[in-house]
């Protein structure tokens, strides 16, 4: 059985793409949040699947580094990964701090820069790999407050294709997943019951499809580019997002 | 228990004929179309063959709204295409209008008749061939990449008229394809030295692009429309 790595795992899309893979791989669940990361390792192998939990703070190269060693000391070989883990704070652009700044290019870029490193090494050795990145609808369209976080996503699609011309000689396919309004944690953060209704019912609104998507959503698709049905795409994102941006 | 139909034109070769194996292997019933058998009575399972030229937008319709009388339809793949090349100063108007009307008129009809369909049906799934070419260009492939440019300007619109009503409209573009079409106009050892240029070392198989193909009809992708899968093996990234 092969053995999947997903960052940001315990909730949202990390947590539905680390559910629907469990039914064909062993997953690591990577995330700050090491409670919630136990918890849905828990509910895997409740529903009779393999996981493992792991803590990691993406934007700390040494956390990165004791985190692929833990999990490769329990599991062994990873075959694939997901870099998922993100945050998104929603500020007017005269207001980013230099700390908002870092926190969210060191999470997004760095993230999956730390990450990759980590692993692509014994993707090489075994000639054999596939990964997956977060981006964003906005790493096409930029969003307004969110200046960062579409700058960081930018840069994890044009890093994700320079890792997959870098490494195709490898047969490892790296490709992103840009998603557009879902429904996770991350969009809800800090709303209210009401708020959170009337912003989903307005926001949905604004999407062709007339609503949000499910974390399920993507996690379908990452499970696509993950096998070996997406064995000729590489360097490529594939936009889970209702028909909001076509490109 | 069936899927339902997918209608299929170009089903007698290349990626078409592929991408009917590969979604009959899945459930799904086949109503194919193309100019000429092919190789149609390879495949098996529960499959249909209508003669036709996409170019007969009327007897395409009729065979697409016959079948409907019978069976839940569950989407459309465009595959028929073809490409002719020319030097752009040499390219006359009947070669012009001919990859026109085979390339982009031919899906735009078969859209109409599919489209009253679905929608009466709430739900369905519509995948577009265009090519790499449409956004890269191609030298002596002007007349073809500006069909296969039209097809992502369809398939977008499509999807914005149709995203409220259960249907998803998407495009599959296939990079370099071990397919008979190249051949018209390369030999095997052009094609295949063409492997050198992708990233991944090798040129597409059919097979590649089936399984796209199945992907965007299935529930997997029920959040995605308007978009383009391109599957270049990491050729022509921007």
């Amino acid at each position: 059985m092969k053995t999947v790595l997903i960052t940001g795992a315990a909730s949202g899309i990390g947590l539905a793409t680390a559910k629907r893979l469990s039914a064909t791989m062993q997953v690591v669940i990577a995330d700050r949040n090491i409670a919630g990361a136990r918890e849905a390792a828990q509910a895997i192998k409740a529903q009779g699947g393999k996981a493992v939990a792991v803590e990691v703070d993406v934007a700390s190269k040494a956390a990165v580094t004791a985190m692929v060693k833990e999990a490769t000391d329990m599991v062994g070989d990873i075959h694939a990964l997901f870099c998922n883990a993100g945050i998104s704070p929603k500020l007017p652009f005269e207001e980013w701090s230099e700390a908002d700044w870092d926190s969210v290019i060191h999470t997004h870029i760095k993230g999956v820069f730390f990450c990759t490193q980590a692993i692509l090494p014994q993707m090489c050795a075994r000639h054999s790999g596939a990964i997956v990145t977060t981006g964003s609808d906005y790493s096409i369209t930029g969003h307004p407050q969110g200046s960062g976080y579409a700058a960081a996503k930018a840069g994890i699609y044009a890093l994700t294709k320079s890792l997959a011309l870098e490494f195709a000689p490898f047969n490892i396919r790296c490709n992103s997943v840009g998603p557009g309004p879902i429904e996770t944690p991350l969009l809800r953060k800090g709303k209210s019951d009401a708020d959170w209704a009337h912003h989903k019912a307005k926001r949905g609104e604004r999407v062709p499809m007339g609503r949000l998507g499910q974390p399920e959503e993507v996690a379908s698709v990452v499970d696509f580019l993950l096998s070996e049905r997406a064995s000729y795409i590489t360097g490529q994102i594939i936009h889970p997002n209702g028909g909001s941006v076509m490109w | 228990m069936s899927k339902g139909t997918v209608v299929l034109t170009g089903i007698g070769s290349g990626i078409g004929f592929e991408t009917a194996r590969c979604l009959l292997s899945e459930g799904y019933r086949i109503l194919g179309f193309d100019i000429a058998r092919g190789r149609f009575d390879e495949l098996s399972g529960d499959c249909t063959f209508v003669e036709l030229d996409v170019r007969d937008f009327q007897r395409q319709k009729e065979a697409i709204e016959s079948e409907a009388r019978s069976h839940i339809m569950t989407g459309l793949v465009a595959c028929a295409g073809i490409i002719q090349r020319r030097p752009y100063l040499e390219l006359d108007e009947e070669t012009f209008d001919r990859h026109l009307d085979i390339n982009l008129k031919g899906p735009f009809f078969a859209c109409q008749a599919m489209l009253p369909i679905l929608r009466a049906q709430g739900k369905g799934s519509i995948v577009l061939f265009a090519s790499s070419i449409a956004r890269t260009g191609s030298a002596t492939g002007a007349h073809y990449a500006a069909t296969k440019g039209g097809i992502l300007g369809l398939a977008r619109t499509l999807a914005l008229e149709t995203a409220r009503d259960g249907i998803r409209v998407n495009v599959v573009s296939p990079g370099v394809t071990d397919t008979p079409q190249p051949r018209g106009h390369a030999t095997d050892e052009e094609l295949y030295a063409k492997a050198a240029k992708v990233p991944l070392g090798r040129i597409g198989q059919p097979q590649d692009m089936a399984q796209a193909v199945t992907f965007l009809l299935s529930d997997d992708s029920s959040y995605i429309t308007g978009q383009d899968l391109r599957i270049t093996g990491g050729a022509g990234l921007f």
